[in-house]
C-alpha cells in the first residue's frame, strides 16, 4: 500500500514541477504514458543513431541498475527512463536488450522484469555458488540470516503464514518484535518495510480482521532468487530428516519451474 | 442443496446415533436432494404455520452462533463438530419454504466453508508436518546455543530456553541460508573511491627545493638581502611593530580611546592601510589588543594590559570581517579628518 502512495507522490510532485515545461515532458513522468515504442519505431530510432550513441546510453543504463542495486529496491521503468534514457526512449526495447547481455556477458547477472505490470526490474545472480570456498571472502549479512528464517517457515507452512506466527518464531530465536534488536534494531521495521520494498516479502493485510492482521507470503524477488529446493536442503540438515520426507514442499520445490529458477539442490 | 460432509471421516454415522445416518442409505440421499418425505397434507400446514417457521429460523440462528463462538473448537482435529454442525444443517433444510429461511441456510454455509477452509489447511500442515517452534529450537542449537551456561546469564535471557547465544549467532545461519540465494553482489567500486592524499604533494616540494639548490651557490650573494623579507618573518615583525606603536600611543594617553580608523588608516596609500588592518587582525586574534565601541559606537582600539593577557580564556570570543575600497577609505579619510598615518611604514619595502 506504502509503496503505491509513494509511487504517486513521486509522479505528481515531478508532474506539477514540469507545469512550465512543454506537453511532452509531463506524460514523460507519467510511467502510463510510456507506451513500448514497436519494433519498427526502434529500427528507425536505430538508424538515426550511432553505436557509440546506443552504446554509451547501454552503458549508463548498465550503471544506473548497478548502483541501484545496492540497496536491493527493484528499478522502476518509469525511473529509468526518466533519469537516464530520456530522448533515447524510441529505442528503449533495445536498450533494455543490449543492457541485458551487458550483465548477462560480463557481470554474470541476469536482468529480470518482476513486475509485468508496473514493469520493476532486478538483477540476479546467474552463476551457480561454487560449493567450498569461495574466492571472496566478504562477511555474510545477518539480514540474510532473518529472511531464511521467514522465507523458510512460509514455505514450510504451504505459502502463506499469519504474521503471528512469524512473531513468535521470531521471539524464539531472541527476536523481539517490540525491542530493539542488537543486530538488526527496529525488527519490525526491517521486515514489514525493508523487505517489502525489496520485494523479498509480501506483508499483506487480512480483511475482516480485527484487530488488523497481515499475512506474509513470498515477494516477487524471492520468488526468483531464493530456491526452495536448497532451503528444503538446510531444513532436512537441521531436522536430521530426508528433504523427500515433506512430500507437498518437495514437490512445490522441484516441480514448479518458477521455484526452481533460483537453481537446483543436489539430489540426495 | 446437496451437502457433503466436510473433514472426511468416516466415524460421523457411528457419533451422531439419533438419526442413525449410514452411508448409502436410500432415503438419506433422498432427504438430501432437498425433497420432503412428508405427505402433501402436511406441507400446506408447514408452509403457513408461523411457529414453525420461527422455529427453524432461530434453529439456524444458534447454528451460526455455535460456530461463530466455537470457532477455535471446531477448528481442533481432533473432533468433527463442524461435520455435526452440517447435519444438523441439512435436517432443518428439510424443512425450510421461504426465502428468509433459505438465506440464513446460506449465512451457515458461508460460515462453515470459512472454518472448513481453515481444517483444510491445516491437514497440509498435518500430513507433511512443520513445527515451526521445533525449527526455531534446532537452528538455535546451529546457531551455537551454550546451553549449559546458566546461573548469571539468567537475567539476560527472558524466559524460555537458558542459554547464551554468540553474538555471531546470525552471521552462521547468514553463512550457511547464503547459498539459498541467488543475490547479485552488491557494486561496489574495488579500489575504493577517489580521496586526495596528502604524502603525493609533500615528496614533490622536497623535490622542487633539491633542484634550484645547484643554482643557489651563483645566485647567493642576491638571495640573502630577500630572505630577510620572507613572507612568514615579515608579517611578525610588522605586526610586532605595530604593537609598538599602539602600546606607546597608549601610553601617551592611556584615558583618551585611540579610534581604530585613525589608527589603521594610511591616508597616503590605500594598500598599506589594507596591510595594517591586517597585521592589526593578529594582534586581536592572539589576544594582545582588543577592539571595542565607545560611546559614538565608533570602533577603538587598546592594547591589552599584561596579566590581563589570557589565550581565550575569561575573553568572550568574538569574531567579524572588516572590509574596506579605496572609496570608503576616502570617506574615512574625510570623516576623521586623517592627515597622517599613526603607523609609520616600513623603509625597506618587501615584494
Amino acid at each position: 500500500m506504502t509503496q503505491r502512495k509513494r509511487l504517486s507522490n513521486s509522479h505528481s510532485s515531478s508532474q506539477s514541477k514540469r507545469q512550465s515545461g512543454n506537453l511532452v515532458s509531463q506524460e514523460e513522468d507519467d510511467d502510463s504514458t510510456f507506451t513500448q515504442p514497436s519494433t519498427l519505431q526502434v529500427q528507425r530510432g536505430l538508424e538515426k543513431l550511432t553505436t557509440a550513441q546506443v552504446d554509451q546510453k547501454t552503458a549508463e543504463v548498465v550503471q544506473y541498475f548497478l548502483v541501484k542495486d545496492q540497496k536491493k529496491i527493484p528499478v522502476r521503468r518509469a525511473d529509468l527512463v526518466k533519469h537516464v534514457v530520456k530522448d533515447y526512449r524510441n529505442i528503449y526495447p533495445e536498450i533494455i536488450k543490449r543492457a541485458a547481455r551487458v550483465f548477462d556477458q560480463v557481470f554474470g547477472l541476469k536482468l529480470v522484469e518482476i513486475d509485468a505490470k508496473n514493469h520493476m526490474y532486478i538483477l540476479i545472480n546467474k552463476l551457480e555458488k561454487v560449493d567450498g570456498a569461495s574466492p571472496i571472502k566478504s562477511p555474510a549479512n545477518p539480514k540474510m540470516g532473518l529472511l531464511f528464517v521467514i522465507l523458510g517457515v512460509i514455505f514450510m507452512k504451504g505459502g502463506v503464514v499469519r504474521e503471528n506466527l512469524i512473531w513468535n518464531t521470531l521471539k524464539k530465536l531472541r527476536v523481539d518484535s517490540g525491542e530493539k534488536h542488537e543486530e538488526f534494531g527496529d525488527v519490525k521495521k526491517v521486515i514489514t518495510d525493508e523487505f517489502v520494498r525489496q520485494r523479498y516479502l509480501e506483508y499483506v493485510r487480512i480483511p475482516h480482521t480485527e484487530p488488523i492482521e497481515h499475512e506474509f507470503r513470498w515477494g516477487q524477488r524471492a520468488d526468483m532468487e531464493v530456491s526452495k529446493a536448497k532451503i528444503l536442503e538446510f531444513m532436512g540438515e537441521l531436522h536430521e530428516q530426508d528433504p523427500q520426507s515433506w512430500t507437498q514442499q518437495y514437490k512445490e520445490a522441484h516441480s514448479v519451474p518458477g521455484s526452481t529458477q533460483a537453481g537446483t539442490s543436489s539430489q540426495r | 442443496m446437496k451437502r457433503t460432509r466436510g473433514g472426511g471421516d468416516e466415524e460421523a454415522p457411528r457419533q451422531n446415533g439419533s438419526v442413525g445416518r449410514k452411508k448409502g442409505d436410500p432415503q438419506q440421499s433422498e432427504a438430501d436432494d432437498g425433497g420432503s418425505t412428508l405427505g402433501p397434507a402436511d406441507l400446506q400446514d408447514d408452509d403457513n404455520d408461523p411457529g414453525l417457521r420461527r422455529e427453524i429460523r432461530s434453529k439456524y440462528r444458534d447454528l451460526i452462533n455455535s460456530v461463530q463462538q466455537n470457532r477455535e473448537d471446531m477448528l481442533s482435529p481432533s473432533n468433527n463438530k463442524l461435520t455435526e454442525v452440517l447435519e444438523e444443517a441439512n435436517k432443518l433444510f428439510k424443512d425450510v419454504r421461504q426465502a428468509r429461511e433459505a438465506a440464513l441456510d446460506a449465512q451457515l454455509l458461508v460460515v462453515a466453508t470459512d472454518l472448513g477452509k481453515e481444517k483444510a489447511s491445516q491437514l497440509f500442515a498435518e500430513g507433511t508436518a512443520f513445527d515451526h517452534i521445533a525449527f526455531a529450537e534446532r537452528l538455535l542449537s546451529f546457531m551455537g546455543l551454550n546451553r549449559l551456561e546458566d546461573g548469571e546469564d539468567d537475567q539476560q535471557n527472558r524466559g524460555g530456553i537458558d542459554g547464551y547465544l554468540p553474538k555471531d549467532a546470525w552471521h552462521r545461519v547468514a553463512r550457511r541460508a547464503e547459498s539459498c540465494f541467488m543475490t547479485a553482489p552488491a557494486f561496489h567500486y574495488m579500489m575504493g573511491s577517489f580521496h586526495a592524499e596528502p604524502p603525493p604533494p609533500k615528496q614533490k616540494i622536497e623535490r622542487q627545493r633539491k633542484a634550484p639548490s645547484k643554482e643557489a651557490a651563483r645566485i647567493m650573494p642576491t638571495q640573502l638581502k630577500k630572505m630577510e623579507g620572507s613572507h612568514q618573518e615579515a608579517t611578525e615583525k610588522e605586526v610586532e611593530r605595530i604593537l609598538g606603536y599602539l602600546k606607546s600611543y597608549y601610553q601617551d594617553d592611556p584615558t583618551s580611546p585611540i579610534s581604530y580608523y585613525e589608527f589603521v588608516i594610511d591616508p597616503n596609500s590605500f594598500s598599506r592601510t589594507v596591510e595594517n588592518i591586517f597585521h592589526t587582525s593578529f594582534l586581536i586574534r592572539d589576544g594582545l589588543a582588543r577592539m571595542y565601541l565607545d560611546d559614538d559606537k565608533l570602533p577603538c582600539i587598546a592594547p591589552v594590559e599584561e596579566g590581563e593577557v589570557e589565550a581565550g580564556g575569561s575573553w568572550s570570543r568574538k569574531q567579524c570581517i572588516i572590509s574596506i575600497s579605496p572609496k570608503i577609505w576616502r570617506e574615512l579619510i574625510d570623516a576623521f579628518d586623517i592627515r597622517d598615518t599613526l603607523i609609520q611604514p616600513q623603509n625597506t619595502q618587501t615584494e
